[in-house]
């Protein structure tokens, strides 16, 4: 296929494709995050139970699938339930604004426990009250005749101290032990239930000092049979509560009912109330007639002072640590037990919607694994919304930006990049529609640097083209050369980048998946129209006279040469950076830095106030409620206006609301609709710093394999050096300047890592195509010529990026002006490190070297110095394309059809007339320089120090050249300088 | 915190390490090893062989891993300047 037909071919593709990207666009609907459209997120963490004692994936596909249909109830419009880290679930409920509902109904357990209730329930002595009832003792008979209820039952202190002398054995429901916190002498609760006592100590109310008590599997407190009003699925303030000790041995559990539904309490002596009805399975049938049977019968044959002719025993329900009901059995009634085909009810104080829940609840059966709530988010409608809006106006303005700065920096190629540009934006917003991603703040973040690295690509490429164009290369030769040459560097960079962005979506937390997918995403396409597509549009129009001069692609004149001493001033260079990273360090370690809420947990309250209010107002509401400790800061922007307040405090995600009903109570809030909470638990926290260190050593590993392999293993140690520079100096800007550590910044951290070293590929391509290309020269000498070469591309690149993530900073909210602020830091610093860091480390390691000691040994001798350039015989280069051994058969006239079609061939001709001099005979002088000073004047071998440890005195990297020395060319006709290289 | 405050005092002073001549042992690499392991070793040592947590860091902490850093690039570059003497004194074949 010749070069027409495919540029021809790609380009119909293009056009293809964005046919189809219109009608995806078109037809297809976006999905915004709960960041955008507002919404509920809740994160989860898989715990064992009894029977599941392992957290397996098995386990978590189908607490997923429970969970997906409970959210069903909810009426969440596209909700998305996704695992992230270990054992983690983050469900994101778009529309949802009932968080408390939301919390009890997806994630609560939901295991209904069936229990004989004399026989389980314990009295002070903790034997089982029916003991106590034979015993005739009046506290064993209040707690059987009790009802569950809060009269008879005992403080939560006196209840888990009470479970706490109980020994371990069998476990029924609960599968480890359990810790609890309690104030030392008012035995007040502080923390708990909590699986370890680390857990126990990350939880909030916990202080140094408390008195921690173990209950030993085989013993659970039930919290008592609960009141109007009182949310009998989940207590909220377990010490107002009264609690029961029972020994765990259910005879029934939730997987034993079936068909569970919503009633009415109705019939003779029914209280109208609503309640929950359900049947039994099979097995459940038998084994309820069966419990029933044996409580009946125990209580005939009770025979005690105060029951002579016996009394009615009880069967206990619960649900996750509560008591639900505990019914009597009447002994007369049901002396062969109850038959359970007719089912059975649960009554209590239900609202309908309580009862509702709780029978759909039962109805989509206990979640296998115990799941405990790490993480809250509440975001209103009104400001997703805005939050949208300030994406896409970053978003476009990052677009803008970059875009004019294509046009002005290099013309015509930048209206072709540009163009590229918008075909990428029309292909990345249709797959964002057609996979779907669900578009959420962090991923316009991605979506928005993306630009930038389509543009970089661009950017390589094109300083490329101008490079061979003022090299003397026509200007389809200079746009093939460009592309072909600028390509491996291309590839490198955005491997690195898109192998970063998948560790940091494979281990990253939910906010943050978003962001990576992305761009990883991004960075795919990106490559095809940056690429590809800019390369046809170029092929085709190559011959067109508007890119026929090279003042056209912005390559006028020679460029301009830079001659700075890039190695000689390094350690200036190092000297700056050190005592940025000393002032960093200082810093560090003097202010520290300032963690969000993602790390410390805690709740985060974000109101707009209709009425004035100031600190102090707020306070004094919220320190009735338990929050005078909250730290309350008043701030404005486009989303809140001036009256808003920022709240953090250690407050319950299920007392949000509590608090806000307080402040729109007293204050007003705005539109009911300004309003957003999040809370974080310290689980969640420690998972994010987790994931986010794993995600750093993991992208440090890949990139150094990628680097190692792809140049050599001297490289990557630098490239590591650079990294770390970038990092720790990134966290040295922040802990000077205060700004909060937040979730975004750990992934544009993490972003970093990949992007900085795109820089850092593009100056290390050029060294190692250098190196062979310049045999005799030191190394410093090459390092320094080859960032000669790529200095303007290099401050390109960076700066191309920087000016969407400038227009994250300046126009988006404020979750991508965290994402932007680190990112600015730290493209920056690593356009700083690639240039004046990793290169000065290269050089210096690779100086020690036998060979480059060799050649520098030479060249002192030469000059007496080592100048900056090579000077002389040490700065002759090797035109390594001419210098491989090429078969010239046939004549000029005879176009080799397998590799050039006889339309090419004629072209080329075309072009050799027109472009170039006709050819002059050869020089008698000495062939020219580049090539032919070796040839034709071997060099003293015998006055140069020898590399050491190679067998034949030769160094690895100068065979090619001793080759040329050895085996010369056969004379070849004079070539037109246009067609090689010419520096 | 108190590993990230040494971790970056460390790399700091390795960065005026260019202004010494390079007898490092394992060159520039060599000693920003050296500096780092020096500036982590010695803060956990002086700290008791603990590391101090984010409420337990503060000035000191930092200027723990100067002397550290220095005595890790010294003894580098001690080293090295050995092998270097040694590789010298040995008679050409």
């Amino acid at each position: 296929m010749s070069a027409r037909v495919r540029n021809l071919a790609i380009l119909g593709v293009v056009a293809l494709l964005l046919v189809a990207a219109g009608v995806g666009i078109a037809t297809q609907k976006t999905i915004l995050g709960l960041d955008l459209k507002g919404g509920v997120e809740l994160v989860y963490q898989g715990r064992p139970t009894a029977a599941q004692p392992v957290v397996t994936q098995d386990a978590l596909d189908r607490a997923v699938e429970i969970m997906r249909q409970r959210v069903d109830q909810l009426g969440a419009l596209n909700p998305d339930i996704q695992r992230s880290g270990r054992a983690q679930l983050a469900v994101a409920l778009p529309g949802v604004s009932d968080l408390q509902r939301a919390i009890r109904l997806v994630g609560t357990p939901a295991q209904l426990v069936f229990y004989d209730w004399e026989t389980s329930v314990l009295g002070p002595d903790n034997k089982p009250v029916i003991d106590g009832i034979n015993a005739d003792d009046p506290t064993a008979d209040a707690i059987s005749q009790g009802g569950g209820f809060r009269q008879t039952g005992i403080s939560l202190y006196a209840a888990v101290k009470q479970a706490a002398k109980r020994p371990a054995s069998k476990p029924g429901v609960r599968l480890g032990p359990q810790y609890w916190a309690f104030a030392p002498k008012s035995h007040s609760f502080l923390a708990g239930p909590a699986d370890t006592r680390e857990e126990l100590r990350g939880l909030r109310g916990y202080r140094a000092g408390a008195q921690v008590l173990v209950i030993q599997p085989g013993t659970v407190v039930l919290q008592a049979v609960t009141g109007k009003g009182e949310n009998p699925i989940a207590g909220n303030r377990p010490q107002d509560a009264q609690w029961y000790v029972l020994k765990d041995q259910p005879r029934l559990l939730g997987k034993d009912v079936k068909d569970p539904k919503q009633d009415f309490d109705g019939g003779t002596g029914g209280t109208g109330n609503p309640d929950v009805t359900f049947k039994f399975t099979g097995t459940g049938r038998r084994e309820f007639q069966d419990v029933t049977r044996a409580i009946a019968q125990r209580g005939q044959n009770i025979v005690s002072q105060a029951y002579p002719k016996g009394v009615n025993q009880n069967f206990a329900i619960a649900l996750d640590n509560t008591l639900i009901s505990v019914a009597s059995i009447d002994r007369n009634q049901y002396p062969d037990g109850i038959d359970g085909a007719n089912g059975a009810q649960i009554s209590g104080s239900f609202t309908i919607q309580e009862a509702q829940d709780l029978a759909q609840l039962i109805k989509l059966g206990a979640l296998p694994i115990n799941l405990k709530l790490i993480s809250t988010s509440n975001v209103s409608a009104t400001l997703g919304k805005q939050a949208l809006n300030q994406g896409l106006v970053a978003g476009g303005a990052g677009f803008l930006v970059v875009v004019l700065f294509l046009l002005l920096f290099y013309r015509v190629l930048g209206l072709i990049a540009a163009l590229a540009l918008g075909v990428y934006a029309v292909y990345f917003f249709a797959l964002i529609k057609l996979i779907p991603i669900t578009l959420t703040l962090p991923g316009i973040a991605g979506l928005i640097l993306t630009i930038g690295v389509a543009a970089d690509a661009n950017i390589v490429i094109f300083e490329r083209v101008k490079e061979e164009a003022r090299a003397g290369k026509s200007v389809p030769a200079a746009i093939a050369a460009g592309y072909k040459k600028g390509l491996t560097a291309i590839i490198d960079a955005n491997v690195v980048t898109i192998m970063t962005a998948f560790i940091l979506f494979i281990l990253a937390t939910s906010e943050v998946k978003g962001f990576a997918f992305t761009l990883g995403i991004g960075t795919i396409v990106s490559l095809f129209t940056a690429v590809m597509a800019t390369q046809a549009i170029l092929g085709t129009m190559g011959r067109s006279r508007l890119i026929s001069r090279p003042s056209a692609l912005g390559a006028k004149g020679g460029g301009r040469r830079i001659t700075f001493d890039f190695m000689g001033a390094s350690r200036w260079f190092f000297s700056f950076s050190g005592v940025i990273l000393l002032v960093g360090a200082l810093a560090i370690g003097g202010r520290g830095l300032h963690f969000g809420i993602d790390f410390e947990s805690g709740t985060r309250l974000q109101a707009a106030l209709t009425k004035p209010a100031d600190e102090n107002s707020i306070r004094s509401l919220l320190s009735p409620l338990g929050y005078s400790d909250a730290k309350i800061q008043k701030f404005s922007n486009k989303q809140f206006g001036s009256n808003a307040f920022q709240i953090t405090a250690k407050i319950a995600p299920e007392k949000v609301t509590r608090v806000r009903d307080a402040l729109a109570s007293r204050f007003g809030i705005s539109s009911n609709a300004r309003f957003q909470a999040q809370s974080v638990g310290p689980t969640f926290g420690q998972t994010v710093a987790n994931s986010a260190v794993v995600a750093i050593i993991a992208s440090l590993i890949v990139i150094s394999l990628y680097i190692a392999l792809r140049f050599e293993w001297k490289y990557a140690v630098p490239v590591l050096i650079a990294l770390m520079h970038d990092l720790l100096i990134t966290a040295g800007v922040y802990s000077l300047t205060g700004r909060e550590v937040t979730t975004s910044t750990v992934a544009a951290l993490l972003t970093i890592l990949g992007y900085s070293l795109y820089d850092t590929i593009i100056v290390f391509d050029r060294v190692r195509e250098n190196v062979p290309r310049m045999p005799r020269a030191a190394f410093s000498q090459i390092v320094n010529r080859s960032m000669s070469e790529v200095l303007t591309r290099s401050l390109a690149t960076s700066f191309c990026t920087l000016l969407p993530i400038l227009a994250l900073l300046l126009f988006g909210g404020t979750t991508l002006k965290d994402f932007a602020f680190a990112l600015l830091v730290g493209v920056a610093s690593g356009a700083y490190s690639s240039i004046f860091i990793a290169s000065p480390v290269l050089t210096h390691w690779k100086e020690r070297e036998s060979v480059y000691v060799a050649r520098r040994h030479r060249i002192e001798a030469e000059h007496g110095t080592v100048p900056a350039y090579p000077t002389g015989r040490a700065g002759e280069t090797v035109d390594l394309d001419s210098a491989r051994p090429v078969s010239r058969r046939g004549r000029l006239t005879t176009p080799q059809e397998e590799t050039l079609s006889r339309g090419e061939f004629e072209s080329l001709k075309r072009d050799l007339v027109l472009d170039d001099e006709p050819p002059k005979p050869r020089p008698a002088r000495p062939a020219p320089r580049r090539r032919a000073t070796a040839v034709a004047e071997p060099p003293p071998e015998a006055a140069e120090p020898r590399p050491e440890g190679n067998g034949d005195g030769h160094a690895p990297d100068e065979a090619e050249n001793d080759g040329m020395v050895a085996r010369p060319p056969k004379p070849k006709k004079p070539r037109n300088r246009r067609h090689g290289r010419n520096r | 915190m108190g590993v990230l405050a040494w971790t970056m005092m460390g790399l700091a002073l390795w960065h005026f390490s260019i202004f010494l001549p390079d007898r490092f042992w394992g060159g520039i690499v060599g000693a920003f090893v050296a500096a780092l392991l020096g500036a982590i070793a010695f803060g956990f040592l002086v700290n008791g062989l603990s590391i101090p947590g984010r409420g337990a860091t503060h000035l000191l902490t930092a200027l723990d891993a100067i002397p550290g850093a220095l005595i890790g690039m010294a003894l580098c570059y001690l080293e090295g300047a050995r092998r270097e003497n040694a590789s010298a004194a040995k008679p050409a074949l």
